[in-house]
């Protein structure tokens, strides 16, 4: 079975390099064939992290500023924009992340869009529709290698920060109001004090599970 | 000048009693910093805060929770003088966009219009040189 397998798969190195139940029963070849230089596969080279945190940084400021800039990218996003809505914006977009992989072939753009739901699905299906054109403007703008492959993935971590944050102020604006009236009594200040703390520390936990 | 001079200096008394139910926010985010800037609808500045004056330094002011601090603190200023309705300007690129729009909407200001009003050359000035990577 594994040999016919091998006479089928033209890149012979690539077979032997992925986990599979094949490597166990033939271990000899392998050494011989990852040996060879030729690959026809894509070349694989790490780079140095911090080049890698690097070229995240460029990416975001070049993003952002096409995001900004290009017309075509603004049309994509926001379509009441052709119709010359003049800088009337229903939605923000705005690049929150980027992250690169170690190889510098993948890139993860994270994309958080401030509006209602039409908006968002508006503004990442427009990012995603244009991603070819932009890697092409990417690579026209940045010098590397090899050009990576983007991906837009939607970002929520902002608008969950701000609901906590809207429940925190909720609770403590509860307790200072609790705090205004126990100010009268004087002799229960302390237990009552102990008591809020522990009230306060509950809802802290069960908004950190609430996702 | 002089006279014009004479005039603001009188003016200043009497900007702290005035109420404004309407009024203008800008909000700068620059990739390190964030900058509102409450004004009235004329653009006569009322109250600013900055990331950086909320007790953030280094990398920490130019993240989003940076800028939704900041923004509370200017709206808070201003709130006190009874503004309803609002009107926000946002330039530049960076986290302080979203940040500071979420923030604004929690304070509970209605606001009407979301403008962008990043500069854009018609080709003037060269930019700077493109970084190497």
């Amino acid at each position: 079975m594994p040999q016919v397998l091998l006479h089928h798969h033209f890149p012979i190195t690539t077979v032997n390099l992925r986990p599979s139940s094949f490597l166990t029963l033939k271990p000899t070849p392998q050494i011989h064939l990852r040996s060879e230089p030729t690959r026809a596969a894509t070349i694989k080279c790490m780079a140095n992290p911090r080049r890698v945190a690097m070229v995240a940084k460029q990416i975001r400021r070049e993003l952002s500023d096409m995001l900004l800039t290009d017309k075509v990218l603004q049309y994509a996003v926001l379509p009441e924009a052709a119709l010359g809505a003049d800088r009337y914006l229903s939605s923000v977009t705005t690049i929150s992340d980027v992250e690169v992989s170690a190889d510098l072939q993948v890139v993860k753009v994270y994309v958080s869009v401030f509006g209602d739901e039409r908006g968002k699905e508006i503004a990442l299906a427009g990012l995603k529709s244009k991603a070819k054109y932009i890697r092409s403007m990417l690579g026209k703008r940045m010098k590397l290698r090899l050009t990576p492959q983007i991906r837009f993935i939607e970002d929520e971590s902002l608008e969950r920060g701000s609901r906590v944050i809207a429940i925190l102020d909720k609770i403590k604006a509860e307790k200072s109001i609790a705090a205004d009236e126990d100010e009268e009594e004087s002799e229960f200040s302390d237990s009552p004090q102990d008591d809020r703390d522990w009230e306060d520390d509950d809802p802290d936990e069960d908004i950190i599970y609430v996702k | 000048p002089k006279v014009g001079s004479r005039r603001n200096g009188r003016s200043g008394a009497r900007k702290s009693a005035r109420r404004i139910p309407k009024g203008v926010i800008h909000v700068q985010a620059s990739f390190n910093n964030t900058i509102v800037t409450v004004t009235d609808v004329r653009g006569r500045v009322i109250s600013w805060s900055s990331a950086g004056t909320c007790g953030f330094r280094g990398t920490r002011r130019g993240t989003p929770f940076a800028a939704q601090t900041a923004a509370g603190n200017a709206i808070r200023a201003v709130v006190d003088q009874g503004m309803q309705r609002a009107e926000v300007m946002i330039k530049g690129p960076g986290l302080g966009r979203d940040g500071a729009l979420r923030a604004i909407r929690r304070s509970g200001i209605l606001f009407r219009f979301v403008r962008d009003v990043t500069p854009m050359p018609h080709n003037g000035c060269r930019p700077p040189k493109k970084r190497r990577v």
